[in-house]
């Protein structure tokens, strides 16, 4: 378990700066897929609602630095992560692997908008109308980062997820 | 106690996140702190430094592309420089002929060589004036240094010029001082170089006098400097004369043409023979 903390902070800091310095620049219509949202999410559904809502914590503190937006960033982040939690898929259950895949989805999808509710409601530098900023732009920004969460699950998710 | 743990450990997952949310709030709170800001500022200054090396990365793979544009970017400038010096230089030699106080260019139709056809033996000039612009078959192309040729083919736009160069060509001239009347032609080879027949071994003609057309030719009007005699060579009867020509056709660019020399009645005369009579 210390191992799998450890590789997951580890995993964390790296999505945090492939986040910040790689997929912020894969902008459409002003929005771009979230990598770090789905890392909540995969924590999520694997590890709990705690694990989630910590390393959503730790996750805001990250990009909080990097972008100059500390406080706002990590509530959302907290609330991203502790939103996610509800996805989570017990060890001992019987679930199959589609199952937990469809978890997975509705757990980018519920807390990425949440996330970006919470940093909408907080943040607007572009000056947007907040139903704009959160409807809109807000569902646009789940749709790609759940694109991005279908390739990355097709590609690394999947066995991890139906383990 | 025992119930503080329990609802502790019960709900922990609740307590957890108020606990990140109160952080985060202090976070938000306390941003304008000395401590939070240096984090902030150094934070920003990381973000910058590694953007600046990706920007500086990305710029590296997009070279390619640059140099493209910076390549479309230097055609455009080339054209339009093109296209201005060449416009300064029309106008330069438009007002150098305009200018010249020894030649009265009113009247005339000026005109740009667009087109030459050079060789050892057969030379032709294309002008871009045509007979929309009132140019004419056998009107006389000049420039004010001297005779350049006759118009011997004219469109819409564009005219055929036989220069003086041409085996072809011929012009009656004059030399200015002792008059002496010839047949100017160029034989081929130097192009600055034509040759003035049948002038009698018995006139005084002299090295370096001028020659100018005639009176008599039936094209051109008379006074167009031609050239000066540069060489005398005496034959049985005429003399073998060469003729510096004044135009240096290997620049020429900017020509006039002049009114067609219209004298009909002299034209009737010469040819029809019955008029003798009359004469007399």
């Amino acid at each position: 378990m210390t191992t799998k903390l450890s590789l997951s902070i580890v995993l964390l800091c790296i999505i945090s700066l492939v986040q910040e310095f790689g997929l912020s620049r894969l902008t459409l219509f002003n929005v771009s897929p979230d990598a770090i949202t789905i890392f909540i999410a995969f924590l999520a559904v694997k590890f709990g609602q705690k694990t989630s809502t910590s390393f959503g914590f730790m996750g805001g503190i990250l990009t909080g630095i990097l972008s100059g937006n500390m406080g706002l960033i990590m509530l959302a982040r907290t609330v991203e992560g502790f939103i996610a939690g509800y996805f989570h898929v017990p060890e001992d259950s019987h679930a199959t692997a589609k199952q937990k895949q469809r978890r997975f989805f509705s757990a980018v999808v519920i807390a990425g908008f949440c996330a970006n509710t919470v940093i909408a409601a907080g943040f607007n530098p572009q000056g947007l109308s907040p139903v704009y900023r959160i409807v809109v732009l807000g569902l646009l920004e789940s749709l790609f980062t759940v694109i991005l969460a279908v390739i990355l699950n097709w590609f690394f998710l999947k066995k991890s997820l139906a383990d | 106690m025992r119930k503080f743990f329990t609802f502790f450990f019960k709900y922990n997952t609740y307590l957890l996140f108020v606990i990140y949310c109160g952080i985060a709030f202090l976070f938000m709170r306390l941003q304008n702190e000395a401590t939070l800001t240096k984090l902030r500022t150094n934070g920003l200054e990381f973000s910058s430094f590694i953007n600046e090396k990706l920007m500086n990365l990305t710029w590296l793979f997009n070279l390619s592309n640059e140099n493209d544009r910076l390549m479309r970017v230097n055609t455009e400038l080339l054209t339009r420089l093109l296209h201005v010096e060449t416009s300064a230089i029309d106008e330069r030699n438009r007002t150098k002929i305009l200018n010249d106080s020894t030649f009265n260019a009113s009247g005339f139709i000026m005109a740009r060589v667009v087109d030459r056809k050079f060789s050892d033996r057969d030379n032709m000039l294309l002008i871009n004036a045509g007979w929309k612009n009132g140019i004419k078959k056998d009107m006389t192309v000049l420039v004010p240094e001297g005779l350049v040729g006759r118009v011997i083919a004219v469109s819409e736009h564009y005219a055929k010029v036989m220069p003086v160069i041409n085996t072809d060509f011929k012009v009656s001239v004059v030399s200015d001082s002792s008059n002496c009347m010839g047949l100017l032609s160029w034989s081929g080879g130097k192009e600055f170089i034509a040759q003035v027949e049948h002038i009698p071994i018995s006139s005084h003609l002299k090295l370096n006098e001028r020659i100018v057309t005639s009176d008599f030719s039936t094209f051109s009007i008379r006074g167009i400097p031609v050239g000066k005699v540069v060489r005398i060579i005496p034959d049985k009867l005429f003399y073998t004369v060469d003729v510096w020509l004044a135009v240096d056709f290997s620049s020429l660019s900017q020509v006039l043409v002049a009114p067609l020399k219209i004298e009909p009645e002299k034209v009737q005369i010469t040819s029809d023979s019955t008029l003798n009579e009359q004469f007399f």
